[in-house]
């Protein structure tokens, strides 16, 4: 069976900075994938590149086996990419449900289907409770489940998640881990941006190292955390030399 | 949670048709022609403001150039029955397709631009498009186009003995304008406008077609300001460039909304009720030179509104609304 997600040799230039760097990574169907790395690793320009918000400066990328290197965010939303936003983007003005509504409408038509798969997805999330208050009036951990439920909503075949996990205490943290794992037992794949390490290793299925714009490393979250080139990359030589 | 929704459509609806039918009662106890004047503006700037509160509101498009929109309206009608002998009606239609189709056009190039700039390249478009029509010979340059009277038929929808047939049709055309939004709100196009207002990075993330979202809400909008320009030219019988386009019209529209409530549902209506008999009546009392008094209201009035409630009025009126302001 051939990868659901696929980028060929991806580079990004911003004006003279290279962000990504001949970026070859696969994410196979049903995995949760896990992309770290030290601050300017290149993580969300990867990100923002799968998700067609940037195309690539060269390269290629492929989902579920057709090339989708030059299709808009929508366009590719509909293939069945979704993403969380980094720094949240909920639609302020609107109710939770109403926020959700959006997203289902990509596969619904009807208004009253796209309403009850909206309704489904927050208690999927556990924001049931939470449906008609204003998405302004959620709390930051909130605002991050109603980025992964309007993600949900579009039925994605693969969710790009990034730094969902961050900046939360370590019980909203752990519901966090536990919703990214039901997502998975849905038959959704998950690409994951995180920086606790302590909550995404025993998540992930397998993680890639990013560093410098190139991939590192990848392989299994216990390998990753062992192996010299990571330690150094996050702590710098000196402490690579003990391990 | 389904069902509430349901109750909550169906309960404006209701209130909806309640005002409505208030409304057409009111001139049989008014008999006044100057109080009847007032009423048939003020049904006219509900809908106007309404078609405004579509593209600005909804969606977020902030446009102060929607004077263009109603003074096509007007000029197609116009122009179409003095030149071709077409009767208002189908000038209606024909004024609303064109407006539609202008504004998607404008919106091609406009729609890249972003928040104030938007808002700047419609009052330039709007200004050279009156510019254009006060030197257009064949459309009477700046003279105008005077209707010619034949007589009072609702074929040439022509009334010279009597307001009422105008208010009546103000009416109905503040009531579809009422009514397009409502069905909007809970369409698939009502989401996607709130939406690219919004965020429209996250729009387009979750599918929204962002442009188009833009080119529709502009189609809709234009269409239905436009109908109201016809009627407005049927309803004074007299049109010029700076009567029917200039900027103050522009202004006009998106004021009821803004004061009312924009991006919801009751407020150009409440806006449009509150403001309108005020300019009309400072107009006539105070502003014996006619323009700049009213002008001093409004300012005065969006002022407030923006320090008290940035919201609108309407949230005075909705639970939900007060539990946001909160």
């Amino acid at each position: 069976m051939t990868a659901l997600l696929e980028t060929r040799g991806i580079t990004q230039r911003f004006s003279g900075l290279v962000a990504n760097s001949d970026v070859s990574i696969s994410v196979g169907r049903g995995e949760i994938v896990g992309l770290i790395g030290p601050n300017g690793a290149g993580k969300s320009t990867l990100f923002n590149l799968i998700a067609g918000v940037y195309t690539p400066s060269e390269g290629s990328i492929w989902f579920d086996g057709e090339d989708v290197t030059a299709l808009p965010p929508a366009a590719r939303c509909q293939r069945g990419i979704g993403r969380t936003f980094q720094v949240v983007k909920s639609f302020e003005t609107m109710s939770v449900i109403d926020n959700v509504i959006v997203g289902a409408l990509v596969r619904n038509t009807v208004m009253r289907d796209a309403r009850r798969k909206a309704h489904e997805v927050l208690e999927f999330t556990g924001l049931g409770a939470r449906a008609h208050v204003l998405a302004s009036d959620l709390v930051p951990a909130e605002k991050r489940r109603l980025e992964v439920a309007r993600a949900l909503a579009t039925e994605p075949k693969l969710l790009l998640l990034d730094e969902v996990l961050t900046g939360l205490t370590p019980t909203e943290a752990q519901t966090g881990v536990e919703l990214v794992r039901r997502v998975r037992d849905t038959g959704v794949t998950v690409l994951m941006v995180e920086h606790v390490m302590e909550i995404v290793m025993p998540l992930v299925d397998r993680a890639i190292v990013l560093d410098l714009g190139k991939v590192l490393v990848e392989g299994k979250p216990s390998e990753i955390v062992r192996d010299p080139k990571v330690i150094t990359a996050y702590l710098g030589d000196r402490h690579a030399v003990g391990a | 949670m389904d069902k509430d929704f349901a109750n909550r459509r169906r309960r404006e609806l209701i209130t909806a048709a309640f005002f409505a039918a208030l409304a057409a009662v009111v001139p049989l106890f008014v008999k006044d022609v100057y109080v009847q004047n007032i009423m048939v503006l003020t049904l006219m700037y509900a809908a106007l403001s309404q078609a405004w509160n579509i593209l600005s509101g909804y969606c977020g498009q902030i446009s102060l150039g929607h004077a263009l929109y109603f003074g096509l309206g007007a000029y197609t009608t116009a122009l179409l029955f003095t030149k071709f002998g077409v009767l208002p009606w189908f000038g209606m239609l024909a004024g609303g397709v064109i407006s539609a189709f202008i504004a998607m056009a404008l919106g091609y190039p406009c729609f890249r631009l972003g928040g104030h700039y938007f808002s700047i390249a419609t009052i330039v478009i709007a200004e050279i498009a009156l510019v254009l029509f006060q030197n257009w010979d064949w459309a009477g340059a700046a003279l105008g186009i005077d209707i010619p009277i034949r007589h009072d038929s609702w074929v040439t929808f022509q009334f010279t003995r009597s307001k009422l047939p105008y208010f009546y049709f103000a009416l109905v055309l503040a009531c579809i304008a009422w009514l397009v939004t409502w069905w909007l709100e809970d369409s698939k196009w009502g989401y996607w406008w709130r939406a690219v207002k919004d965020n429209p990075s996250a729009a387009e993330s979750l599918g929204v077609d962002v442009f188009n979202s833009k080119m529709g809400a502009a189609a809709v909008s234009a269409f239905l300001t436009a109908i109201g320009g016809s009627f407005y030219a049927q309803f004074v019988s007299y049109i010029d460039p700076e009567s029917v386009m200039g900027f103050q019209f522009s202004l006009l529209m998106a004021l009821p909304a803004v004061l009312g409530g924009i991006g919801t549902l009751w407020g150009p209506v409440l806006g449009a009720v509150i403001l309108i008999p005020l300019t009309e009546l400072t107009r006539s009392y105070i502003g014996g030179s006619g323009r700049g008094v009213d002008l001093i209201v409004y300012g005065a009035l969006i002022v407030l509104i923006s320090l008290a409630r940035p919201q609108g009025l309407v949230g005075l009126f909705s639970r939900q609304a007060k539990a946001v302001s909160r």
